[in-house]
């Protein structure tokens, strides 16, 4: 059965991808919906049948910009599970991309990396935007 | 109408973009999107550029949240905002809405209170907000956004509250950033 997560992007939400077999979370552009949780509810629930069902490592790709309040709060509960499942002794992952003439970005990103311990790279990369 | 008098009123005040009127949550999105385009044309750095427009999209949506909470019809759930430049050459976003008086007033204080904060307080009272159970910090409401505007703006926000005739007031919030 595939519990794959498909979720298109727009203007105000990310494009979404949960990629089962793989052990894959990707997520990338602007996060500012007025609920984020009607959006974030569906991936901390990948997320948390993932860490459940799965014994394998999860990987997660970002190449997030711009995440209003809500989004960074549904973004800390998604590290928090992550955190406690590395903590459990799962493999964790995590790339957070962003593009290097905006660090606001990049700080955006450490303050996630301050609360947790599993390998997490904040790596400048260009976008083709 | 006055056109060229709004005009004036703009030029003076170097309002680069405003809007007045009831706000939807497809206006946020279209006017934040004109407002990201504005800075692009104006060269304005990309991490100013996306402070203001985290300043513009808390504003406004703490406006939508309150006045969805409150179940204020068309008129009550409008809003006021503008973007403007100042004379020293900063970014300044404001926004104003009809409120109750006592919840003004305690957003007056809550803004009162992060004047206090140097910037390391304030980073620590924005994680403690963000680690508030859902429920709780929705009770609570524009706490985090409010953290996060006082975090990205150069000097402490300002806010006033006007009473009005029917018993409530209208807030303005103003960050310079």
């Amino acid at each position: 059965m595939t519990t794959d997560l498909n979720i298109p992007g727009s203007q105000s939400t990310p494009t979404i991808l949960g990629d089962w077999q793989s052990g894959r979370l990707a997520m990338q552009g602007d996060s500012y919906p007025e609920n984020s949780y009607e959006l974030f509810d569906q991936v901390i629930g990948w997320v948390e049948r993932f860490l459940d069902r799965e014994s394998r490592p999860l990987r997660l790709d970002l190449a997030l910009v711009y995440l209003n309040t809500s989004s960074v709060k549904a973004m800390m509960d998604i590290f928090d599970h992550l955190e406690e499942a590395h903590l459990a002794g799962r493999e964790i992952g995590v790339t957070w991309r962003y593009d290097p003439r905006n660090e606001r970005i990049a700080e955006l990103a450490e303050e996630f990396r301050e609360d947790c311990t599993f390998p997490f790279a904040i790596t400048p990369a260009r976008s083709e935007a | 109408m006055d056109l060229l008098g709004m005009r004036e009123s703009y030029l003076r005040q170097r309002i680069m973009l405003c809007f007045n009127g009831p706000i939807s949550r497809s206006l946020i999105e279209e006017i934040g999107n004109a407002l990201r385009n504005y800075l692009h044309s104006q060269d304005a750095a990309p991490s100013a550029a996306m402070d203001v427009f985290a300043a513009y999209i808390e504003m406004t949506q703490n406006i939508r949240h309150y006045a969805l909470r409150q179940g204020y019809d068309e008129e009550g759930a409008s809003a006021t905002v503008a973007v403007a430049r100042n004379e020293r050459g900063h970014y300044v976003v404001s926004a104003g809405n009809l409120v109750e008086r006592e919840d003004g007033e305690r957003v007056i204080a809550t803004i009162e209170t992060l004047r206090g904060l140097d910037k390391q307080a304030l980073k620590q009272a924005y994680k403690q907000q963000l680690r508030q159970p859902r429920d709780a910090a929705s009770r609570t409401g524009a706490g985090l956004g409010l953290l996060d505007i006082a975090r990205k703006s150069s000097e402490p926000m300002e806010a006033s509250l006007e009473p009005l005739p029917d018993g409530r007031g209208f807030l303005s919030l103003t960050a310079i950033i």
